[in-house]
């Protein structure tokens, strides 16, 4: 008999053992609902539609700065403000939109979320990487004016490719900023948003539940980030209808954008985990699952000073990693304008036509701008790192005539004055490359410019080297 | 602590069981082949006492065996701290493909009409032809400068050679051929990469340039023994022969200042320190003739070089025409 009782003990406890790693899951969703007294009819507390809502927002604002003609062009600006800055309902998803086999459920913002903006949640600090002396919020507003009178995006005279330095930099300024220097920075402390009371009165999640939604919200992972294979993610936000099936989590015929999608530094996680080097997009979004878990766990009640100070390590871990695949963009990026201009240099000494050289080697440059200034939206003082960065990536690439952008005139105008040649300017992308480097622990490190010395130098071996006869 | 120990042994085990090491296991029984078949074929038991001598157990159990031994083991300590702190050929290598942005501006199309496969022999080669140069030229330094024989001393004192005799070095002569290896490694890499891009690459057997590896098949071990193995001149013009390496170590006076190649025999043709060797191998190995054993203490190894670096400068600062006139070696 008290054999029986001790089986049913052990039964029972392997049961709730069991219950409990079941409940951890590998996916950010259906966490219950723990918030005291809630009434209405939810039936899980996750919410992050208003942060779903920004990333289309800023795909869609993207996509609208490839459509300037060249000229001012008041109504693109205006649309262009209305995806930024405005809150009106009936904005559409501009992007991502439905394709052939690749059918999005989505097509206003305002089923996701409304009344969403991105100028309201922009860094509000300077961006010394950028001329003029600007908050993160002006240099968007500045970039947009200027993108919607560009030719289809780019500005050749002054080597701008503004639908890459607009999403880019918005990724950083906005998502990046928001998610590490607020919801999982100061919205972590014991006294606010607290987790014994709901984050609004009547919601059906807590406030320490909600921030770190809002969180997980803005780095764009899909639910089942922390599993995915990077290959399959990165084909998912590029819309790519043979890994359809296998994104339709619901299986619902459709991808549904708060769910279902990759957005902003999620994408880029998984651009550098493609390399096998890095597993960034699965490790960050983990450690999303296990803080919500750990927060879950605490049933509604107020999170203990042990909780708390777990949950800090997810937040630690996600901020370390989210930091790398923002340094890894970067990276690549100072790899690809070298490559650039290399070619460009040999371009010109031949007397070719370099015009679709120029508008990659300008398209590289902008991506490589936005991540280095993205990255100095995180709240964290990168010193002297910052400052090298800035000076070696410039106000813009060196152009054709060996000028620079240098500022920006009291009428918004930029400012050129002449500068280092191509080649000079090649060398400084090595030495971007090598001071990210050197600050952060890189893994991915695609476009190495410098990877076939030390392979090389891997191969040659160290035999002999002190040996004589 | 430990990791330190156990990255210590691993070190110098990998001595013998690391490629790109000269005494790997394979090198070392390729050079006991040769030294057979030449014992038996060439020699056809006519070998002096001398040859057999250094096959016996005493040889390798000698005064200056021994203080082979103490040298590697001491030396494997000390540059298991210093070696993170040396400059690498990465860095060199770095240094040198930032600055050809600065001052070869134009690359041309070199990496684009150039065939991989002649990229790669070129640097395969390339590589070698510099890095034994080096060598050559750094050795004869370590002979003809005062200060530099000081510590080069060290390696000639040995009067009994093995193969593990290569290993006999001062630690300030490993920090010279270390910074060497550096320079004209980390030079060629640069070079060949910004002008061939990703084209460039080593051919390589068991992870060595493959002419080093010829080199070390061949019997590279046998130059530090008393099997007194020749080329036939015009080969020994072109190569350095065993014996031409002994003659390099020899007591005799001709023999001092000959033969500082290491595979290449023509440098020493350029800069007239070369020796052919003869059919007497009746040589003798050690600083002079009249070498006693305190040679091989670790005061002499060690320490002597600084002594008498000091004496010299002392000798100097009194009269600097004596040092001018100091022949070389001791």
């Amino acid at each position: 008999m008290k054999l029986n009782k001790l089986m049913t003990a052990i039964t029972f406890a392997t049961l709730s053992a069991t219950a409990v790693t079941a409940s951890a899951g590998d996916k950010y969703a259906d966490f219950p609902i723990t918030v005291k007294g809630y009434t209405g009819d939810k039936t899980h507390s996750v919410s992050y539609g208003g942060q779903v809502a920004r990333q289309v927002l800023q795909t869609s604002l993207m996509k609208l700065a490839y459509k300037g003609n060249g000229e001012a062009n008041p109504e693109l600006l205006s649309q262009m403000n209305a995806y930024y800055s405005g809150k009106d309902a009936g904005r559409a998803i501009i992007a991502p939109a439905s394709k052939d086999g690749f059918p999005v459920a989505q097509t206003q913002v305002d089923q996701l979320s409304k009344g969403k903006n991105l100028a309201g949640k922009t860094y509000k600090g300077a961006v010394p990487g950028w001329p003029g002396n600007m908050t993160a919020v002006e240099v968007l507003n500045f970039m947009i004016e200027k993108a919607s009178a560009s030719d289809a995006g780019f500005d050749y005279t002054n080597g701008m490719d503004y639908p890459q330095l607009i999403s880019k930099f918005a990724m950083g300024a906005v998502f990046y900023n928001q998610a590490v220097d607020n919801y999982l920075d100061e919205k972590l402390a014991a006294d606010t948003k607290p987790n014994d009371k709901a984050y609004k009165k009547g919601t059906a999640y807590t406030g320490k539940e909600h921030v770190w939604d809002e969180a997980f919200g803005y780095f764009g992972a899909p639910t089942n980030g922390a599993t995915v294979d990077a290959k399959q993610a990165y084909a998912v936000a590029k819309g790519k209808k043979d890994v359809f099936a296998k994104a339709d989590l619901n299986g619902n015929g459709k991808i549904d954008l708060d769910t279902e999608m990759l957005y902003a530094h999620a994408y880029y996680a998984a651009g550098a985990d493609k390399s096998g080097k890095t597993n960034y997009l699965n490790t960050i979004t983990q450690a999303f699952i296990d803080g919500r878990q750990l927060i879950t766990d605490a049933k509604g009640e107020k999170l203990s000073d042990a909780q708390r100070t777990q949950l800090m390590a997810f937040a630690d871990t996600i901020k370390k990693n989210w930091e790398l695949v923002i340094a890894e963009a970067a990276f690549k990026y100072a790899g690809s304008v070298y490559k650039d201009a290399q070619k460009l240099q040999a371009g010109i000494e031949k007397n070719e036509d370099v015009k679709a050289l120029f508008k990659k080697y300008i398209h590289h440059w902008g991506e490589l701008k936005g991540f280095s200034i993205a990255l100095q939206t995180g709240g964290k003082d990168l010193g002297g790192f910052a400052v090298q960065l800035n000076r070696l990536v410039g106000f813009s690439p060196v152009l054709l005539g060996n000028t620079q952008v240098t500022g920006i005139d009291a009428k918004g105008n930029y400012v050129q004055a002449s500068s280092v040649s191509l080649n000079e300017f090649a060398l400084q992308m090595l030495k971007s490359q090598k001071a990210l480097a050197d600050q952060y622990p890189l893994k991915a490190r695609l476009n190495d410019q410098l990877e076939n010395l030390s392979a090389l130098a891997d191969k040659i071996g160290s035999g002999e080297s002190t040996e004589n006869d | 602590m430990d990791s330190l120990f156990n990255e210590y042994w691993l070190q110098l085990s990998q001595l013998f069981s690391n490629s790109q090491q000269r005494l790997y296991w394979g090198y070392l029984l390729s050079a006991l082949l040769i030294s057979a078949l030449w014992l038996v074929f060439i020699e056809k038991g006519k070998s002096t006492k001398l040859n057999l001598k250094s096959l016996l157990i005493s040889h390798w159990l000698s005064k200056s065996s021994s203080a082979d031994y103490q040298v590697i083991l001491i030396n494997k300590a000390l540059f298991l701290i210093i070696t993170p702190l040396l400059i690498t050929k990465l860095y060199i290598a770095t240094l040198i493909y930032e600055q050809l942005h600065l001052y070869i501006p134009i690359r041309s199309d070199l990496a684009d009409i150039t065939p991989e496969w002649l990229v790669v022999t070129l640097f395969t080669l390339t590589l070698f032809i510099f890095d034994d140069f080096a060598r050559f030229f750094l050795h004869k330094l370590m002979h003809e400068i005062p200060w530099l024989w000081h510590f080069h001393k060290t390696h000639h004192s040995a009067d009994k050679l093995t193969p593990l005799t290569v290993l006999r070095s001062h630690p300030v002569e490993g920090l010279l051929f270390s910074l060497r290896s550096a320079l004209v490694q980390g030079s060629c890499i640069a070079i060949f990469i910004y002008f061939f891009d990703d084209k460039v690459d080593l051919y390589t057997v068991l992870s060595v340039n493959v002419l080093l590896f010829i080199f070390n098949i061949l019997g590279s071990n046998l130059r530090h023994t008393h099997i007194y193995i020749r080329y036939w001149h015009w080969l020994e013009a072109l190569l350095i022969s065993p014996a031409q390496h002994q003659i390099h170590h020899s007591t005799l006076p001709a023999h001092f200042n000959k033969n500082y190649g290491a595979t290449i025999a023509v440098w020493d043709k350029l800069f007239h320190s070369h020796c052919y060797s003869q059919l007497s191998d009746n040589l003798q190995f050690g600083l002079n003739s009249k070498q006693d054993s305190q040679e091989h203490s670790l005061y002499n190894l060690y320490i002597r070089a600084f002594v008498d670096i000091g004496k010299s400068i002392r000798s100097f600062l009194k009269s600097p025409k004596a040092l001018k006139k100091r022949s070389l070696p001791d």
